[in-house]
């Protein structure tokens, strides 16, 4: 397994971060405004800034094929980027909330993106050709709380919410006129705008920070601030679930994850290091950490009592704890896939408050 | 009515949306067992300690991890915490982490984990657990989230110092065992103890 590469890009919080398709352009969500990095050699170098957002950037995504970048944030408005010969040029969704808009993702389609928000709604954004404008349509029972988190099934209706209110939820996002009649699925059959398909909640509650579906979209997996993953399998449309299976964990709570494959899910968070879980439906286990330690931990034991004379000596303390093992310094915020094959992700990265991007071979 | 304060008005109260107004009920599990009452928690708590007399306090730590009302009133829940400190304070320190490992293996070995780590938490910060009669506790917090951070602890006079050790020195060994992830889920989980 190779090494991640680590992108120390500044000493901020990165809210957020997405690839081009073409893994050359980064785009990272600092304070107010989005910055572009530019691939260069084995760097990434600021190329471009994208100022407009009066309040904190909450999340930022570049869709794969039309390279158009959407962003949302804090001052309650999203804007999509659209590269023109003079720079990018930012056009204004009408997302019509109240409150910050808190994550934004591009449906597989591209037609369609979704922005969660503090409103305890979810705007639906799609492009409407008469009026030249994004306009939204929004998702609201039964949410009750602040969205953090969206995910779309690869069918681009289905979209998957979770939420301070501890559930994770999934909705039909049917828009005439823009999507396609979706094939029935174990989720539902007729999806008419706003249809829940699916209402789930852990026995030991705590905010949901990340969902998602994995690559058939059969099965979703969520993980919140009660360190668990819950992966449930969906048996029949207003069913209870085949399957709901629960990986509570001894580690401090994950905010982000990732499918790989059917059977396994990356997942990161407040332990600043990747972690692995395997299974299937009749059951899931962490199986470990993505970082590998084991190097380091040897050379420190070695020299350690030398090393803790030293310490002690110069500073009055046995050990200077401020640098960590990890590869992340700080709690990693966003796990997103890098680059896949067919649902077989062959690299991921990550994000955080560290103000690093790190890129790993999963 | 001329002098009426509007300073005073909760206009939280009156606002649907307000935070203040969530459901808290939504972020109970299906799950949830059956209210228990007082007279079912002092049944369980004999039997407990029959187990711990006749030399089980394994068997006696599962049992009462196990039967935990949390869908009890608060009065089944004062008795059962008192068990659960009895079992506590009368296991050996010698014996702690031996017990602990056979308690918190086997099917819902986590469970219980989680369980024994929400009593750990609730009898550090009850100021008199076990005696009874508690006077109900003023809510400090905006919405009613269980933890109040204000409030009398018991250190020094007597007991109460020698009962904080012993809930501390199992704290210790509970998170060796079961990680921090536990005490997070103390935190979020709405099925009290």
């Amino acid at each position: 397994m190779a090494a991640p590469q680590a992108y120390h890009l500044f000493h901020a919080p990165i809210a957020d971060h997405s690839f081009s398709s073409d893994k050359q352009t980064l785009a990272v969500a600092r304070e107010n405004n989005v910055e572009l990095y530019q691939s260069s050699g084995n760097k990434f170098a600021l190329s471009d800034e994208l100022k407009g957002h009066e309040k904190t950037v909450t999340s930022v995504d570049i869709a794969p094929n039309s390279g158009r970048i959407v962003t949302c944030s804090q001052d309650r408005n999203a804007y999509v980027w659209e590269k023109t010969p003079d720079g990018w040029k930012p056009t204004l969704v009408l997302l019509r909330i109240n409150r910050a808009a808190t994550f934004v993702r591009w449906s597989p389609s591209e037609q369609k993106f979704a922005v969660g928000s503090g409103a305890r709604v979810i705007a639906v954004c799609y492009f409407e050709e008469e009026n030249d404008w994004w306009i939204s349509k929004h998702l609201k029972k039964p949410i009750r709380s602040t969205i953090t988190t969206l995910a779309w099934h690869p069918n681009s209706v289905l979209l998957a919410a979770g939420s301070t209110d501890s559930h994770a939820r999934v909705f039909s996002s049917f828009i005439k006129g823009i999507d396609s009649r979706p094939e029935p699925s174990a989720w539902g059959e007729r999806l008419p705008f706003n249809t829940i398909c699916g209402e789930y909640l852990n026995d030991s509650a705590g905010w949901i920070q990340g969902v998602a579906f994995s690559p058939s979209g059969n099965a979703l997996a969520f993980t919140g601030h009660d360190s668990s993953v819950t992966v449930v399998y969906p048996s029949a449309p207003e069913q209870p679930p085949r399957a709901m299976l629960n990986v509570s964990t001894r580690l401090l709570p994950l905010n982000s994850l990732i499918w790989n494959g059917e059977t396994e899910i990356i997942a990161a968070g407040h332990d600043c290091e990747p972690f692995r879980f395997r299974g299937d439906e009749n059951g899931w286990h962490l199986a470990g950490s993505l970082e590998n330690k084991a190097g380091d931990a040897g050379g420190a034991r070695e020299e350690s009592a030398l090393n803790m004379f030293r310490q002690m000596d110069l500073k009055g303390q046995t050990q200077a704890d401020t640098k960590l093992k990890s590869t992340h310094q700080n709690t990693v915020n966003t796990v997103r896939v890098h680059e896949e094959v067919n649902g077989a992700v062959k690299s991921f990265s990550t994000s955080g408050v560290d103000g690093r991007v790190v890129v790993w071979s999963a | 009515m001329s002098q009426l304060n509007y300073r005073t008005i909760n206009i939280d109260a009156l606002d649907p949306e307000s935070s203040t107004n969530f459901p808290m009920d939504s972020l109970l599990p299906a799950s949830l067992p059956q209210p228990e009452s007082a007279s079912d928690a002092a049944n369980v708590a004999t039997q407990v300690r029959q187990l711990l007399r006749g030399g089980d306090p394994e068997g006696a730590l599962r049992t009462v991890l196990d039967t935990a009302p949390l869908g009890g009133d608060d009065r089944a829940k004062e008795v059962h915490l008192a068990t659960v400190i009895d079992v506590l304070q009368g296991i050996r320190q010698g014996e702690m982490t031996r017990i602990l490992e056979g308690a918190c293996s086997g099917d819902g070995g986590a469970e219980r984990a989680d369980c024994l780590m929400k009593y750990l938490y609730k009898g550090m910060s009850s100021s008199a657990p076990g005696s009874g009669a508690q006077s109900p506790r003023k809510n400090v917090s905006p919405q009613d989230t269980g933890f109040s951070q204000i409030q009398a602890r018991n250190l020094g006079e007597g007991g109460g110092g020698q009962q904080m050790s012993v809930l501390l020195s199992w704290h210790e060994k509970l998170v060796e065992l079961a990680g921090t992830g536990s005490i997070v889920r103390v935190m979020t989980d709405r099925r009290t103890v």
